[in-house]
């Protein structure tokens, strides 16, 4: 089973051509935080309040990305809030892009290509192997949001990662969207996890508001 | 640590939850809520003498309401004290579960 990382990473791979589609940068950063919090909520590893987190179980899970993470923060316990932590792996710049992209290679998902371009420029891609996976991902994220039925957790995970990277409009149609946006609200409410990754995400974008309004 | 007790009342079976629910009770909690639903039509969660409830929590009555709804068994929690009603809230779990101040039954 993929993780939610790598389900949400796998998300942004356009099937087609095997790009990365990167419509929030540091928005998406700040959501595959929240995606690795939630592959160690789901391993039973750390658990979290209505503004807390702590680790419950400092053994490793045996993915080396998670393991990375946990180990972090098992190491560091004067953090204790959830938005403290978000920001701490944030600034560490682990790469958590890349290290999911990594093993969806190795799991035989995607495989790797390098070009140039102009002769000078790297161009990465990252065509699909076996296109399944993704497909499961897109048919669980339209079944979360479009039926009013109670989705499993991972579910509800997943769709509030992928509206945080802005991702449901590959998966969705504007008008499906814009019918289920109270639907896709709730769901992205119901987590601490993702309620924080959106503190986060909206605190960046008024840092920048204000940073581009000292320049101007 | 939590205590799960049980009782049928007025057609409801009424699972009474005391204690801590996060992720070292949730396992526990949820079992006890989807053994509930197996066995009845009509189950309520009453979560009144629950001092705290973490996401680890949350997501067990959330998905013993799932199965519930799966089951079409009609699935409530009740009687909620102030600072997991407090949790309920800020997570807007109202707009997927029934939620009763009082026992319906």
């Amino acid at each position: 089973m993929l993780t939610m990382l790598e389900e949400v990473v796998l998300l942004a791979v356009d099937e087609q051509t095997g790009h990365l589609r990167s419509t929030r940068e540091f928005g998406t950063a700040y959501a595959l935080v929240g995606a690795v919090f939630f592959d160690l909520a789901l391993a039973r590893k750390i658990d979290t309040g209505t503004e807390t987190i702590h680790v419950i179980d400092p053994t490793p899970t045996g993915n080396a990305t998670l393991d990375l993470v946990l180990a972090g923060m098992a190491g560091k316990p004067q953090l204790t809030t959830v938005r403290a932590w978000i920001e701490e792996i944030f600034l560490r710049r682990d790469d958590l892009e890349g290290r999911a992209l990594g093993s969806l290679i190795e799991q035989g998902v995607l495989r790797h290509e390098k070009t140039k371009r102009l002769w000078i420029i790297d161009v990465e891609r990252f065509p699909m192997v076996n296109n399944r996976p993704q497909q499961h991902v897109k048919a669980r994220l339209a079944q979360a949001i479009l039926t009013d039925a109670i989705p499993d957790t991972r579910d509800i995970m997943l769709v509030s990662i992928a509206e945080q990277c802005g991702l449901l409009g590959y998966v969705l149609s504007d008008t499906q969207l814009n019918s289920r946006r109270e639907r896709i609200r709730t769901l992205c409410n119901l987590e601490t996890i993702s309620r924080k990754v959106s503190d986060a995400i909206a605190g960046l974008d008024a840092a920048r508001q204000q940073g581009v309004g000292k320049i101007v | 640590m939590i205590e799960v007790t049980q009782e049928t009342r007025a057609g409801w079976l009424v699972v009474g939850v005391k204690g801590r629910a996060d992720a070292e009770t949730a396992e526990q909690l949820e079992a006890a809520l989807r053994s509930a639903v197996d066995q009845h039509s009509k189950v309520a969660a009453d979560l009144g003498a629950l001092d705290y409830i973490s996401s680890a929590g949350l997501r067990a009555v959330l998905q013993s309401a799932r199965a519930a709804q799966t089951k079409d068994v009609e699935f409530a929690v009740c009687g909620m004290s102030a600072p997991v009603k407090k949790v309920f809230g800020m997570s807007g779990m109202q707009h997927l579960l029934t939620i009763h101040g009082e026992l319906p039954c």
